[in-house]
């Protein structure tokens, strides 16, 4: 059997080889040009690999941005993280958001210089995802159910007020959602989160 | 090891193979900082109208937070915006009851098309090689102010030429004013002409504009090749009225269809009779002939209408059900009962349109059948033909609109005195006109040209200068409906997302031009913004009684009236008629047909498809793909032949056809279909672009091309009236739904 596997992933390794070799890498795209090729599937076997047993790397943020001194600071999560109890998704603020502030604090930090940088260039900050889910699992998280029940943030994010860089501090699989929707008796079929 | 993890590794082994990743993977786009608040996740549903033909449907548009791939600056990147996902029927709008057409649902890939024109652009190669480098807005604006002003100055008479597609509302107000600043008049083309009808109604009614037809009421509609269910006039309203007339409980009504091809509304009919072309004027005296012979409606029913119809007054003895029927292959018994049938189930309503019209005898046939409706006492009546109260509110009381046949005066302008500019939006008239009026070489004539399309066309690719207008969905709209709806209306809806490209507002661009040039020009289009024109023309509905939206001031109007996507009256209002005075005497001359019958032998259908409309349409690749509703086929044209007229020329099903004209041959697979009459072959619009995208350039075939420079009587193309010759040249590919190929098979490759 295991053979046979091996013999499989050399035959696919073979393949993978020859087809990357005949196509040449995607050249930088014009002004306004797509490369026309639309498809879920993953840049190399090895992505596809990572994210089917929910291998991540370590995000790299583009800003040293941290928590702590922010909450220190006395400011709520929803205050940045605004939409998270009326949809889906949790923002992340805009430059010109972070700026609002930012303009007058701590202007001389490199770190905030960089954020002036990135709004007078008109660009957003290209955060890194942290929390998300591995897409084979096609589950979709909705925020807002979660808030209106008063779950307090800290419950899956962990303790941000210790964190500077935010990283995944609560381990998030399927069987931390399942005890707590069970202790509360909200619903656990399926299609809840899969669909 | 877990039997999960050992499952988990034997399918990552046996997973599928490299494969390219999505869209740009390895090219890490900037992000541009969002210039809306938008909650992701949260779909809004915001009204708007469709415009890609003239019923202005009202819709509702589905918009949610997406990442949008942009250029700004020249730069690409990406930027979270509302995106719309997707277009349906507005509930409460009173044309389209919440209900769309295939081409209503396909707009939005108007918005995303790969090939959209993405900022100005100026030529670089020669005019008409498609050649073009982008330019910033100020350069552009400043290129434009500098060949428009002088004319505003001269002012002289004919110097600017403005082609656009029929306009409605303060767009049109804005064109027209705009072009009478500048020297020049606005020139509204259409293949589909509406002169026709617009005239005969004028004739008859006193107002020149397209019916509405109360079908809902309706209980015997007689169709004179109307395509009412599928392309003709407002078939969205319509098909929502047919709906309501045959759910009716006990009394579902009939329907019987005179046509020489099954259309697609032809499909629905209780009873489809064949009738050649130009022969419907002539059936439908017949019919009246019997009802007035019969005695089955009063003599004078038909009063002022009927009295301009030559031998009306003599009981139209020249249309005896046995001589039509001779000429027209129908038996008179049939005609005779249908006559009886329609005087006994009223309502009875009687509609012509499409082939029927677009023949050399069309408006005569038109006024015959208003003449029939008259009779029949369905003029201006529930359940018959009424007219629009905001479309004679407009003006359309003259015959305002120029028929396609002022493409006919375009020419002749051109030929007599060549404008110093021309400015293209929205219309493509190198592609929709017989290649005999050589449109082309005419319009290329013009020193200056300029488009405001989204779309390199075959027109606009004539453009020295092109200034992209922003596509429906990221622009306000405006306007009344012609045809659909009996309530006074008027559409409104702001733009339903931003731009996703460096485009602007067409009317915005005039009245930018026309401010930067003063006097009057500045005087005559005195709005800030297309927007405050609109607000502005939205005043007079604010105070009358019993309207949608009631408003306790003029903003909390202009932004109620935004939010529901317009403004129309609770009740129904249709206008009233004026019954035409007896002038004229009218005729219905027999059709004259270009092309001497022994050599060329069949009949010409040219047909408006349901899906391309008249070939503006041919670009978006979900109207490629949507199979035609009577033949399924996709991707393609195709040229409609008689099973028995196949047989006898040796022609089978897929063998490529040549189609021959005196005017040019187009060539397509043959299409063997029991519903067409063996002495006519049909081909459908909308193909055989040279220049129109990546999906419909260099695919299929364009009939109008081939067509024979004949008129309707007020100078409309006679798109009916030519005849061919056909013969075999050689083997085609057909791509049926039907299951004639592999799924893979279809040839949807851009060309």
């Amino acid at each position: 059997m295991t053979g046979v596997i091996c013999v499989a992933s050399l035959g696919l390794w073979l393949a993978a080889g020859r087809s990357s070799k005949a196509q040449a890498p995607a050249p930088t795209p014009l002004a306004a040009q797509d490369t026309g090729v639309y498809t879920t599937a993953h840049s190399s076997i090895l992505a596809a690999v990572r994210e089917f047993f929910g291998i991540r790397s370590t995000p790299v943020q583009p800003i040293a941005f941290t928590h702590k001194v922010h909450l220190a600071n006395g400011l709520q999560c929803v205050y940045c993280h605004t939409g998270v109890d009326e949809g889906p998704d949790a923002t992340i603020p805009n430059t010109n958001f972070c700026m609002t502030c930012h303009v007058a604090i701590d202007t001389t930090n490199p770190e905030i210089q960089k954020i002036a940088a990135y709004q007078s260039r008109g660009e957003n900050i290209p955060w890194e995802r942290v929390y998300g889910f591995e897409q084979s699992a096609h589950v979709k998280f909705n925020h807002a159910p979660h808030i209106r029940a008063g779950i307090d943030c800290s419950t899956c994010h962990g303790d941000m007020t210790k964190q500077t860089v935010a990283v995944q501090a609560v381990k998030l699989d399927m069987g931390y959602c399942i005890t707590c929707h069970e202790q509360k008796k909200v619903s656990i079929d399926c299609v809840t989160c899969h669909y | 090891m877990q039997r999960r993890d050992f499952l988990k590794i034997s399918a990552a082994s046996g997973a599928v193979a490299a494969l390219e990743g999505c869209g740009n993977p390895d090219h890490k786009l900037i992000q541009f900082i969002p210039e809306e608040d938008l909650i992701p996740g949260i779909a809004t549903w915001k009204p708007s109208v469709c415009t890609l033909c003239q019923s202005a449907c009202g819709t509702q548009v589905r918009v949610m937070q997406g990442d949008a791939e942009v250029v700004r600056n020249g730069q690409l990147g990406l930027i979270k915006m509302g995106l719309a996902k997707k277009i349906e029927g507005n509930p409460a709008h009173p044309v389209s009851h919440g209900k769309l057409c295939p081409r209503g649902h396909a707009a939005l890939q108007v918005t995303y098309h790969p090939d959209r024109i993405k900022g100005p652009m100026a030529v670089t190669g020669q005019r008409g090689s498609g050649e073009y480098q982008l330019i910033s807005w100020d350069e552009a604006l400043k290129r434009l102010q500098a060949q428009l002003g002088p004319l505003a100055t001269a002012k002289q008479k004919g110097a600017l030429l403005f082609l656009t597609a029929p306009l409605i509302g303060q767009r049109r107000t804005i064109v027209e004013g705009f072009a009478q600043a500048f020297g020049g008049s606005p020139v509204e083309f259409e293949l589909f002409d509406r002169s026709v009808l617009e005239e005969a109604n004028l004739q008859s009614f006193g107002i020149a504009a397209m019916p509405t037809i109360d079908l809902s009421h309706s209980n015997y509609v007689i169709s004179f090749g109307a395509d009412f269910l599928g392309t003709w006039n407002s078939p969205v309203a319509q098909s929502v009225g047919y709906g309501a007339m045959r759910e009716r409980p006990g009394q579902r009504g009939k329907f019987v269809q005179f046509e020489t091809r099954v259309s697609q509304t032809g499909a629905n009919a209780d009873e489809w009779i064949a009738c050649p072309p130009g022969m419907e004027g002539a059936i439908a005296l017949s019919l009246a002939h019997v009802i007035l012979g019969d005695k089955l409606r009063p003599a004078n029913a038909a009063g002022a209408l009927g009295t301009a119809i030559d031998g009306w007054s003599t009981g139209l003895t020249e249309y005896a059900p046995e001589k039509t029927a001779a000429q027209a292959g129908i038996s008179a018994a049939t005609i005779t009962r249908i006559a009886h049938e329609s005087a006994s189930n009223g309502p009875a309503v009687v509609l012509i349109g499409d082939l029927a019209t677009a023949q050399t005898n069309g408006l005569a046939s038109a006024l015959a059948v208003n003449a029939l409706n008259m009779l029949l006492g369905s003029a201006g009546k529930p359940g018959g033909i009424e007219f629009s109260p905001t479309a004679v509110a407009g003006g359309a009381t003259a015959s305002g609109r120029g028929a396609n046949g002022s493409i006919r005066d375009v020419v002749q302008l051109i030929n007599s005195s060549v404008p110093k500019a021309l400015l293209l939006y929205g219309a493509n008239p190198v592609f929709a006109t017989p290649e005999a009026w050589q449109v082309k070489a005419l319009l290329e004539k013009v020193p200056f040209i300029a488009s405001f399309g989204s779309f390199v066309d075959e027109t606009s690719i004539l453009a020295d200068l092109i200034l992209p207008d922003s596509s429906p969905l990221e622009s306000w709209m405006d306007g009344s409906p012609e045809a659909g709806t009996t309530r006074m209306i008027v559409n409104v809806a702001p733009p339903a997302m931003n731009p996703i490209h460096e485009t602007r507002s067409m009317p915005d661009v005039l009245l930018t031009i026309a401010q930067q040039t003063g006097g009057d020009a500045a005087k005559a289009l005195p709005w800030k913004s297309y927007e405050d024109a609109v607000k502005a023309s939205l005043a007079q509905y604010q105070s009358v009684k019993g309207g949608s939206v009631t408003a306790t001031s003029a903003d909390d109007f202009w932004s109620k009236v935004q939010a529901a996507g317009g403004w129309w009256s609770a009740e129904a209002e249709p206008a009233a008629i004026r019954l035409g005075e007896t002038g004229t005497t009218i005729r219905t001359t027999t059709a004259q047909f270009d092309g001497d019958p022994e050599q060329y032998p069949f009949y010409f259908l040219p047909f408006p498809s349901q899906m391309f409309y008249d070939g503006s349409l041919a670009n978006l690749p979900w109207m490629q793909e949507a199979p035609d509703p009577m033949s399924s086929a996709m991707w393609g044209s195709w040229v409609e032949v008689n099973p028995a007229t196949a047989q006898k020329l040796g022609i089978a099903q897929a063998d490529l056809i040549e189609v021959a004209s005196q005017h040019g041959t187009v060539r397509a697979p043959a299409m063997i279909s029991p519903g067409i009459a063996p002495n006519a072959v049909a081909m459908p619009i909308g193909q055989g672009h040279e220049h129109y995208t990546r999906y419909a350039s260099g695919r299929g075939a364009n009939p109008i091309a081939i067509l024979a420079p004949m008129s309707t009587e007020n100078g409309a193309l006679a798109w009916g009236a030519t005849r061919v010759k056909i013969s075999k040249v050689g083997v085609g590919r057909l791509a049926l739904f039907g299951g004639s190929f592999r799924e893979d098979e279809i040839d949807r490759e851009p060309r």
